[in-house]
């Protein structure tokens, strides 16, 4: 159980910077999610921690103790593969018991956390198998049960759920959620699945493009993203983004105009802004209202309606620009019609052409 | 970029684990190589040699058996491989139907030939294709010929006689190569094209030839060498005979060390004929390679 | 229908006919085997009664048993070097990536075509200036490095996944660890597949042993079967029988092994 902290870390193949300086503290016990879209260095920022790959520069710390040259096995961690990674010659029992074994660790010592950690993933009866005779589910709980063996520090997680069926992840998510609390260990989880980080995380850490976008709590995040990244990234159905100009500004407040909806114009208590200054308007599905509730509102053509039961999502258009609206009261929305919704202005975020948000 | 203690280990890992091999490559193949060059401008008898410029390469130019040996292992060469990669290609291609009865007896049985050693199926068929061995025998009861065909007291029939008996022990092994590439393709791409009507020998020339290409070129590649290593087989069954009919490269440059006058600097000579050789085929074979991928 | 029958019958009996071709001689070495010389050159087809004479005859002309002592030797020696040279090389230049290897490797490529022919003259003046000559040593050292296993293994070693390391790694093996108790159970069915290659390699080499090796008590059972055929009135009974005998060996190695052969090759064409 214990603290990291990653100070200007940075990764380089040859001249191709992948990590360019990644600044975190995680405290002991958190829960943190990486997440991003691929190739954002999410995977290769833990595989550094867990000293797989090594570090071009920065200093990384682990429970106090500089770790930059350390052998992974001397970390304190454990992780888990995303393709689960469990040796195939060998049985459930004896994956398990792996590292302890190369650790000099006592037979009967071995046997008893083997058979700690099965009872505690309840897969007792699995001992004695191969990895070959397991199903999906079943070889992640195993790779899962390979990391608790060892009693680490700090869990690494690489997409442990990518290659798991839509039900099986659900049920794994839970169980990583109850295993966190039960074993009180710091956790960093690696995914790109911004569900997966929502509900998981204590916090989540967004990176694109090497860098940290954001990190904060997942619901802080949701409602306060720094940028037009990081507020397109999280949240599903991802947010609508309407460009706009700015026409007024007063103090404490400035005047945008949308661009594709009849140059409707919307009044924000924003400070910052330039007048002329191109924008965009960042509203999510479920903050639009019904038409008249809020401060203006648009007309759309709806496209196709996706009616999920508890709620509905509608797709469609304006001015060749694509919106969804997710709509809970209303299940008629087919195609071939038009809808009018409202949009209110403290329930838009906007943004400048660098995508930083304007406050 | 600064070296960190992981980054070195693996360097010192990396070199750790090719070092036996290249060390053992580096003695035994890189400077025999090297010294052969060094040694075929050498000329005496034996261990006695002394620098004779250029003249074995005089020798090279006026070697009328050089040259039988050569056209030899171009006609086997040319004869046999295609052949071979043919008829391995139809193996494969049939055994790979999922709906054939048999196709692991057939499979294993195609194979064996592979087992044997090529000192024991030359003898094996010596003693088959001898004047009034079985071959004959059968031929003959069938009234296909009316007097025994002189397989190896004839230059041409010995060099159908080696023809058959590489093309039956190497037939399978190539398959063998087919047949793991063929199970690699994608079986939806042949429903596809079933889908869409294309009839199967188009099936087979515009989807099965190239997917397979690599491998038939790999394949080709160890033909290539396989037929200038020629020599288990020439020695047990003809000799290189008769008239030295079936005299191969590596036959001439056993006999010019062991056999005739031992003229160590000459065979070294000979020995970089076949390095030219092989040095043209692997540009030509570059250049193929490199089409493809340009191509694909 | 009819048409899809006529070509499977077509198919069966092209298939048919090949087995035929493959076996004969299998058939017609057994066969020979037990029947007197005389009567294999007349072409006799069904098993014959001479089978203990001929092996009498064999055994009074060679040394049977050390023959094959040798050839197990000689065969079993260099299939453990070369699978741990070529293995350990094949996996290091596939996981240890670096751009000086990477060209040495290249460079490896290139003389993967160069036949033994080229390399024997050489070689000969080599042992024998090292005072080898006559010795097992001199004939499995040149073989155990080669170029062919090694980029057999390294296109192999491809497939091996690399989390497997990873995992291993976390699990605090050093990498000799790693390729002794990761890898090789991992990659079982490639060095099945090589084994049957080298040991074949090595148990039916001919030109190398035959420059090498001088006295009898040294000789292989290829160079016994090669003397045997040169001899001026082969004795075609006891021929066939030490082909028979010489054959077993790699028969029973391919059949055991056959599953992991093809599994083998397979990893291996990918």
């Amino acid at each position: 159980m214990s603290s990291l902290s990653l100070k200007g870390i940075r990764k380089s193949y040859g001249s191709l910077e992948v990590i360019k300086g990644v600044d975190l503290d995680i405290k002991s016990k958190e829960f943190v999610v990486f997440v991003g879209p691929s190739g954002c260095g999410k995977s290769t920022l833990l595989r550094m921690i867990a000293g797989l790959e090594h570090i071009t520069s920065g200093e990384l710390d682990i429970g106090g103790t500089r770790m930059n040259d350390v052998e992974p096995s001397k970390r304190g961690i454990a992780m888990v593969f995303q393709t689960y990674a469990l040796y195939p010659h060998m049985t459930v029992r004896e994956n398990m018991g792996f590292a302890l074994r190369f650790a000099g660790v006592a037979k009967d010592q071995i046997a008893r956390q083997v058979g700690d950690a099965a009872r505690i993933l309840a897969m007792e009866p699995l001992l004695d198998r191969f990895p070959k005779e397991l199903s999906g589910g079943q070889r992640q709980r195993v790779a899962i049960g390979r990391a608790i063996v060892r009693n680490p520090q700090v869990f690494l997680f690489d997409e442990p759920l990518s290659n798991l069926d839509a039900e099986l992840r659900v049920h794994m998510r839970i169980e990583i959620a109850r295993l966190h609390k039960e074993l009180q260990t710091t956790i960093i989880y690696v995914t790109h699945d911004q569900v997966e980080a929502m509900t998981l995380a204590d916090t989540i850490v967004v990176l694109r493009d090497g860098i940290i976008e954001q990190a904060g709590r997942p619901l802080d995040l949701y409602d306060d993203p720094a940028n037009q990244f990081v507020a397109g990234f999280i949240g599903s159905p991802k947010m609508n983004f309407l460009p706009a100009t700015i026409v007024d500004k007063a103090t404490g407040r400035i005047t945008v105009e949308l661009t594709n909806h009849d140059k409707a114009r919307l009044t924000l208590p924003v400070t910052s802004g330039v007048v002329g200054d191109p924008v965009t308007v960042g509203i999510r599905a479920e903050h639009f209202g019904m038409g008249g509730a809020g401060d203006i509102d648009i007309t759309l053509d709806v496209d196709v309606a996706e009616h999920l039961g508890s709620t509905s999502y509608v797709y469609a258009s304006a001015g060749g620009e694509a919106l969804v609206v997710e709509r809970e009261e209303s299940r008629h929305e087919n195609g071939n019609e038009r809808i009018t919704v409202s949009i209110s202005a403290d329930r838009t975020y906007i943004f400048d052409d660098k995508g930083h948000r304007l406050r | 970029m600064a070296q960190t203690r992981l980054d070195r280990n693996e360097q010192i890992n990396g070199w750790a684990f090719v070092m036996p091999a290249l060390v053992l490559l580096g003695i035994f193949m890189i400077y025999p190589i090297l010294w052969s060059l060094w040694m075929s401008f050498q000329v005496g008898r034996g261990n006695n040699f002394s620098f004779g410029g250029l003249a074995n390469i005089q020798r090279l130019a006026n070697d009328a058996l050089l040259v039988q040996a050569l056209t030899n292992t171009i006609i086997f060469f040319i004869i046999q491989v295609p052949i071979m990669i043919v008829l391995a290609l139809l193996f494969a291609v049939a055994l790979n139907d999922a709906t054939l009865r048999f196709r692991g007896l057939f499979r294993t049985i195609l194979f064996l030939p592979c087992v044997t050693s090529l000192i024991a199926y030359s003898s094996l068929f010596k003693s088959m294709f001898s004047n009034d061995g079985i071959i004959n025998q059968a031929l003959m009861s069938l009234h296909l010929v009316s007097a025994p065909i002189p397989w190896l007291t004839d230059p041409f029939w010995a060099k159908v006689v080696i023809i058959s008996a590489i093309t039956w022990r190497w037939t399978g092994y190539n398959m063998i190569f087919y047949l793991a590439a063929l199970q690699n393709v994608d079986k939806s791409i042949y429903e596809a094209a079933r889908i869409d009507g294309i009839p199967g020998w188009a099936r087979f020339w515009n989807i099965t030839v190239p997917m397979l290409k690599p491998v038939i070129l790999f394949t080709t590649i160890l033909s290539t060498i396989g037929t200038l290593q020629l020599f288990d087989e020439i020695n047990n069954i003809t000799q290189g005979g008769p008239g030295n009919g079936t005299m191969t490269l590596s036959m001439y440059i056993y006999n010019l060390t062991f056999r005739m006058m031992p003229s160590f600097g000459y065979s070294a000579t000979v020995s970089w004929v076949i390095v030219a050789i092989v040095a043209v085929l692997s540009i030509i074979q570059f250049m193929i390679a490199r089409d493809r991928r340009r191509g694909a | 229908m009819s048409l899809y029958m006529l070509r499977r019958t077509g198919v069966y009996l092209f298939l048919s006919l090949a087995a035929f071709l493959s076996v004969f001689p299998f058939f017609w070495m057994a066969v020979g085997a037990t029947n007197k010389s005389t009567e294999i050159i007349t072409g006799k087809m069904t098993p014959g009664s001479n089978l203990v004479v001929n092996f009498q005859t064999l055994l009074s002309q060679v040394d049977l048993w050390r023959v094959f002592g040798n050839s197990f030797l000689i065969a079993i020696v260099s299939t453990i070097l070369t699978l741990a040279v070529s293995s350990l090389a094949g996996y290091g230049f596939e996981i240890f990536r670096s751009r000086v290897r990477e060209r040495i490797f290249q460079l490896l490529l290139l003389f993967l075509s160069i036949p033994f022919a080229a390399l024997m003259v050489p070689l000969f003046v080599m042992i024998s200036r090292a005072q080898l000559t006559n010795t097992f040593t001199a004939v499995i050292l040149p073989t155990i490095a080669s170029i062919f296993i090694l980029f057999y293994f390294r296109q192999a070693t491809k497939a091996f996944p690399s989390e497997l390391r990873d995992a291993a790694r976390v699990d605090g093996l050093k990498e000799w660890q790693i390729f002794l108790f990761v890898y090789m159970p991992t990659m079982r069915s490639t060095y099945a597949a090589a084994t049957i290659i080298v040991f074949m390699n090595a148990w039916n080499n001919y030109l190398w042993p035959l420059i090498v090796l001088q006295t009898p008590e040294n000789k292989t059972i290829t160079l016994v079967i090669s003397a045997l055929t040169a001899a001026y009135t082969p004795d075609y009974g006891v021929i066939l029988l030490t082909t028979v005998l010489a054959t077993l060996p790699t028969l029973v190695i391919f059949f055991v092994l056959q599953r992991q052969f093809v599994q083998g090759m397979l990893g291996a064409v990918k």
